[in-house]
């Protein structure tokens, strides 16, 4: 039967136990608010064992590595991301992509999203969907806008980026958080509020950009040479062992990326 | 305001079911933009150009497979 094969593959990294939970698109479309992902992305539980896992049921479909860090702790830990391949049974293009740091999440919210029960789709909470959608891309703000619906008004106001309901919901919760666009909606401003909104999109734009910049550079000499590989190297899983070895010599685990690129995003 | 467009958006009232059809037909014919899609939307590449792999990548995976390997 026709299905979303990225609900399937979640289903079949936690077969054996909670390791992968369901990320950025394919969680939009899980929650009901658009069709909009090619790729599947998820947030893996970092440790040796859940990679593993995850690798197993990749190169039981034929994946390939996509450059990008090895699928490992280290790299993982880093802050890092491991992209895969493969076509299905109808010849399409399936995507899929592993971090177990996601951007603007803090640590303490990441444990916890793996306690689902084992048979469930691990799918991230709301409030961590958003924060993985403050990037550079324009259209993941009017996703959050139609996630931020979904929470109640208490939180709904900390990360809505519809200007009508700042305006309904600061009446009554404008001490919530310190967010220019609250305090002009406060003020019954729909200009400032809407010169706020783009602020803060802006800054929160540049911030991911600075970040991702950090990282590519970090990571050009182990590209280079990731680059020259075939997908007949790429293939796992064998392809993982050669991977890690050239991430060992050139990609560094840790990068510094700088904090407050924007001091102006509050 | 409304953000997104109602085809976007009414899909609340759709059976897991039917949501997976939905989704199916989309991905099928979201197929016919592989060759424009960037690289990389999410993870830590976002926006990194890859000349080489990008000749290896996709096309040679396809052919590999309807050659049967696995």
């Amino acid at each position: 039967m026709a299905g979303n094969i990225y609900f399937e593959l979640t289903r079949a990294f936690n077969a054996a136990g909670p390791i992968a939970v369901l990320a950025s698109g394919q969680a939009v479309v899980y929650y009901r608010v658009a069709i909009m992902s090619k790729d599947g992305d998820w947030v893996i539980r970092e440790t040796a064992e859940a990679c593993a896992q995850v690798l197993d049921v990749l190169a039981e479909r034929g994946a390939v590595y996509r450059a990008g860090a090895p699928l490992d702790p280290r790299w993982l830990a880093g802050g890092w991301s491991s992209h895969f391949e493969f076509f299905d049974d109808k010849r399409r293009r399936i995507r899929c992509d592993f971090f177990s740091r996601p951007p603007r999440v803090d640590v303490a919210r990441i444990a916890p999203l793996f306690n689902g029960v084992v048979g469930e789709l691990l799918v991230v909470d709301l409030e961590s969907l958003i924060r993985m959608k403050h990037t550079q891309r324009a259209k993941d703000y009017a996703v959050i806008g139609e996630l931020a619906a979904r929470l109640p008004p208490e939180q709904e106001i900390q990360f809505t980026t519809d200007p009508d309901r700042l305006l309904t919901l600061a009446s009554s919760h404008q001490d919530a958080i310190a967010r220019a666009a609250i305090q002009a909606a406060s003020v019954g401003d729909r200009d400032g509020v809407v010169v706020a909104l783009a602020r803060e999109q802006d800054a929160l734009q540049r911030i991911d950009r600075a970040r991702v910049r950090a990282y590519a550079a970090a990571a050009a000499p182990y590209l280079a040479e990731v680059g020259t590989m075939s997908s007949a190297d790429r293939r796992l899983p064998d392809a993982h062992a050669r991977l890690v070895a050239r991430a060992e010599r050139l990609l560094p685990v840790a990068v510094a990326v700088q904090e407050n690129v924007d001091a102006d995003v509050e | 305001m409304q953000m997104l467009s109602d085809d976007d958006t009414n899909l609340a009232e759709l059976s897991d079911a039917e949501l997976d059809l939905a989704w199916d037909l989309w991905f099928d014919l979201a197929q016919s933009t592989n060759d424009a899609d960037p690289p990389y939307t999410h993870g830590v590449f976002v926006g990194v150009t890859l000349p080489a792999l990008k000749e290896t990548e996709g096309t040679d995976l396809q052919r590999d497979d309807e050659a049967g390997a696995t």
